[in-house]
């Protein structure tokens, strides 16, 4: 019994790594076409309502990209990553936001920052270096525990940032909605964010690193046993992670103005968790039908959820009803298909998985 | 009493057991012989429906046991000490046994059962408030059967009794196992350790590589070179 | 000193309300490996059974708690039929996943069915009464709180060391095939494990509405995160380690109440889980728990 258990172990497919790369290549080329072709036709043809609901569909898409980094390869469940979401907006609200908007938002802010004010671009990169440096911070810590420790301190970031943000009025205006951040970023950024994290996660998942994580997440002892060094990995991917969630935070700051800490709290960490859980959270691919399904399932259930009328019947307002309808959703994929829509696949490999159903013909010629 | 036809067993695309047939009449003490990886513990897990057959069928007493799961073929008399021992070892000698008796609800003759191990194994009548963990190899593995003896089984299935054991605790436990056939016990045993066991088994099945390469008469395979040809060489119809 | 005896006992009741949460949480976790994040959800069960028979008209607390008890128990039943059976034997990664979805269906059931805002419930609020025990001031509440933990854990030492099925329990905590081996059920003993672990929530979450008189369809999640560094810090599956982490962290949050003033409030949750990752920085296997690698079987 233990020989095949070992024969099993070995069956990993026995790709050479060119092979390999060039077939990530060939991923993330898919990955970033999709998206910005997707992205760039609505921009073109949809109402603003649509656009709007794309930008935020492709920040949340950023999220669930620096989540698949560490927890697709890494295989622990991470709730902190809308704490990281969180420090990427302040960060670069404190920073962009005008001196003479300062003075009615934070005036009492510490350091002086009410008196400074950088550009959008500067502000951005400060915040993602911020974000990213306190993503190696906490990696230091985290890279030390395993499995469910390790989710309890990512819950823990989340609850301590939150307690700060919420807290340090002086600095992050506390619980009320901090204000006048410039709006230096429109769809277009949006979805060349998008591209590159895609292209990014791509990469990372296929390069040395994002395959001897994975082996690791799988065995780690036998990683371990190869030389491969575990912890340093899951920190690279840790940081990789942060960095990009604070990407979209710093993002949606910068598009929407206004930002809240309660809008970076327990409800966004689901609601993004749950998006990388259907699409299949150890694929990139995943991460993009996660969100596609999602935002558009939740917002079908929105025009319910408001009360409608159905022939001649009006229907009450049932609010809840999309959140219902995500826990429902987690649940069923989580029993019949764990490794969620694309179970764990990227694209390249279900698009030869079609041409081999389909196309038989032409393959074997 | 147990019979195995045209068993096949897969873990997921590799095949661990191809068409293997094997029957145990009562009273028998059988034994499964082969090398390492050979299938012999996947088959005795599919006759206890820890793993499922890929094709073939298992019978007890008559019964097709496919559609039963494990804790009823507990219930129907069949019972299996796994590999490796797996004695509770947070849990105290009693109350191993007491769990060995998990399907019986008299408390009488589980009492006097425990008492009947006890005089099988004396070790474990002095151990019986230690802890499964503290005992030492052999201990273990005189509970381990214990237990199982505690439901009253009519087929015993023994996986590798003697694994990782001092030779003359082997004997200790093989005499134990001779001893186990006169009280109306059958017995399916496991076995790396071929020679010891062929002295005293009634018929013998060697795996090699998940097929069945012997079946027959335990007494034919005295011969060293018969044995060898058994396990390396060809498939004997 | 007065002000001390008065906060010891107020850590203590505490405490035992997430030792209670975090028992249930070690008992599910150690028999079937399931990190049941939606285990806060049962207290919002309790709370919202006890609201709708009160809104029937039912007035007698005791009736009301004894509704609140039996509906728990059998929600976790029905919970572990529907949701968790099927997941039984996946990874654990895919276990703690689906208990997050079934919590969302909770929480969002009850924002459905009741009301997004808090209700009242005031009928436990009698148990707030001050009683004056030498010269202090306690609520008879907290003299429950205490009294009926130790009471319900010396119970579930007995079922565990005194019954066949507690033993199995403990059995499969270390193996669950030679559990099953044994001739014991293995869907009899899950169903215990989730009997007993909404049994103990449901005690919790009487105590947690008789102290604010109110619920909201989002009052588990604290608790039950609460519950989850409770069995971290004391290690995680281990039952005693449940306790004493649960214990810890209510002096942990007595003292920050006293120490941080009104204003840093918000910091108090925060300080706790800075506490807890300071705590697992240097210990990462609890305070009781044995040393555990990555890649153990652990969640």
């Amino acid at each position: 019994m233990n020989t095949i258990s070992v024969a099993e172990g070995r069956r990993s497919p026995g790709l050479v790594l060119d092979a390999r790369l060039a077939g990530n290549a060939r991923g993330a080329l898919y990955l970033a076409v999709i998206a910005a072709a997707v992205g760039l036709l609505i921009m073109a043809f949809g109402s603003p309502f649509i656009v709007r609901l794309m930008a935020t569909a492709y920040i949340n898409l950023i999220v669930v990209v620096g989540l698949q980094i560490f927890m697709g390869n890494a295989n622990v469940v991470n709730i902190g990553h809308a704490g990281f979401m969180a420090l990427g907006a302040y960060f670069v609200a404190i920073f962009a936001t005008p001196v003479m908007m300062k003075a009615v938002v934070i005036p009492n802010a510490p350091f002086g920052m009410s008196g400074v004010e950088v550009g959008a671009l500067w502000a951005f990169l400060i915040s993602v270096a911020m974000t990213t440096l306190i993503g190696l911070i906490s990696g230091l810590v985290l890279v030390r525990l395993a499995g469910i420790a390790a989710t309890i301190l990512t819950i823990s970031i989340l609850v301590i940032v939150q307690g700060v943000l919420v807290t340090w009025t002086d600095l992050f205006r506390g619980a009320q909605a901090f204000f006048g951040i410039p709006k230096a970023v429109g769809p277009g950024l949006i979805i060349l964010a998008t591209v590159a994290a895609l292209v990014i996660a791509r990469m990372f998942k296929g390069s040395r690193a994002g395959v001897q994580l994975r082996a690791s997440a799988t065995d780690p002892l036998a990683a371990e046993a190869m030389g491969v060094d575990v912890k340093r990995l899951r920190l690279v991917a840790w940081v990789l992670g942060s960095a990009v969630v604070g990407c979209a935070g710093a993002l949606y700051a910068l598009y929407a103005g206004t930002i809240n800490a309660r809008a970076f709290y327990f409800h966004t960490a689901f609601l993004t968790l749950a998006m990388s859980i259907v699409g299949g959270m150890r694929s990139v691919t995943g991460a993009m039908v996660g969100v596609a399904l999602l935002t558009v399932l939740l917002e079908l259930i929105r025009i319910v959820e408001g009360g409608i009328t159905v022939f001649g019947i009006e229907f009450p307002d049932m609010l809840g009803l999309s959140g219902l309808m995500l826990g429902v959703i987690i649940v069923t994929v989580m029993c019949f298909r764990p490794d969620g829509f694309m179970g764990g696949h990227e694209i390249e490999e279900a698009i030869a998985a079609l041409r081999k159903r389909f196309g038989r013909g032409k393959d074997e010629s | 009493m147990l019979e195995i036809e045209g068993a096949s067993i897969n873990y997921g695309p590799v095949s661990a057991v191809r068409n293997v047939s094997l029957t145990v009449e009562k009273g028998e003490i059988v034994a499964l012989l082969g090398p390492n990886g050979a299938g012999k513990t996947s088959l005795l897990s599919a006759a206890m429906g820890l793993r499922p057959l890929a094709a073939g069928s298992i019978r007890f007493k008559g019964e097709d046991l496919r559609k039963l799961d494990t804790e009823t073929r507990v219930r129907r008399g069949l019972t299996l000490t796994p590999e490796g021992r797996k004695v509770f070892a947070n849990l105290t000698v009693l109350e191993n046994l007491e769990l060995g008796a998990a399907t019986r609800k008299k408390g009488a003759e589980i009492h006097h059962d425990m008492e009947m191990c006890f005089e099988l194994f004396p070790i474990l009548a002095e151990r019986r408030h230690q802890t499964g963990g503290s005992l030492s190899g052999g201990e273990q593995q005189m509970l381990a059967i214990a237990r199982s003896l505690m439901s009253r089984p009519s087929l015993l299935m023994l996986d590798e009794p003697s694994l990782g054991l001092a030779p003359r605790i082997v004997q200790q436990i093989f005499r134990l196992i001779r001893d186990l056939r006169g009280r109306d016990l059958t017995i399916l045993l496991v076995e790396q350790n071929a020679h010891e066991v062929l002295r005293f088994a009634d018929r013998a099945y060697v795996l090699s590589t998940g097929e069945c390469r012997y079946a027959g008469p335990a007494s034919r395979l005295h011969d060293k070179d018969a044995l060898m040809q058994a396990y390396i060489g060809e498939l004997v119809a | 000193m007065e002000y001390l005896i008065e906060q010891a006992l107020n850590g203590f009741s505490i405490g035992a309300q997430y030792s209670l949460l975090a028992l249930g949480l070690a008992i599910v976790f150690s028999v079937m490996g399931l990190v049941n994040f939606a285990h806060g959800e049962f207290i919002g069960v309790a709370g919202y059974a006890m609201f709708a028979m009160a809104a029937m008209g039912m007035t007698n607390p005791w009736l009301l708690v004894l509704f609140a008890v039996v509906t728990v128990v059998l929600a976790a039943l029905v919970i572990e039929r529907i949701a968790f059976r099927s997941v039984r034997d996946a990874p654990p990664t895919t276990g703690l996943l689906t208990a997050f979805g079934v919590g969302i269906v909770l929480q969002n059931l009850f924002l459905l069915l009741v009301s997004p805002r808090p209700k009242a419930v005031p009928a436990l609020s009698a148990l707030n009464q001050t009683v004056d025990v030498w010269g202090h001031n306690f609520t008879i509440l907290q003299f429950l709180e205490v009294g009926v933990t130790a009471v319900a854990i010396g119970a579930l030492v007995w079922f565990l060391r005194g019954t066949r099925i507690g033993l199995a329990m403990r059995a499969a905590a270390l193996d669950f095939t030679t559990v099953r081996l044994m001739g014991m059920r293995a869907n009899r003993v899950i169903a215990f494990a989730f009997a007993i672990s909404g049994l103990l929530a449901s005690i919790a979450a009487i105590f947690f509405i008789a102290r604010r008189g109110a619920i909201d369809p989002f009052m588990g999640l604290l608790p039950v995160l609460k519950a989850f560094v409770a069995c971290v810090l004391g290690g995680f599956g281990s039952l005693p380690g449940a306790v004493i982490g649960g214990l810890l962290l209510g002096f942990i949050e007595v003292m920050l109440i006293v120490l941080l003033p009104d204003k840093l409030a918000g910091l108090r949750d925060a300080s706790v889980f800075l506490i807890v990752g300071a705590i697992l920085v240097f210990r990462p296997q609890g305070i009781l728990g044995k040393r555990v690698e990555l890649g153990d079987k652990t969640a």
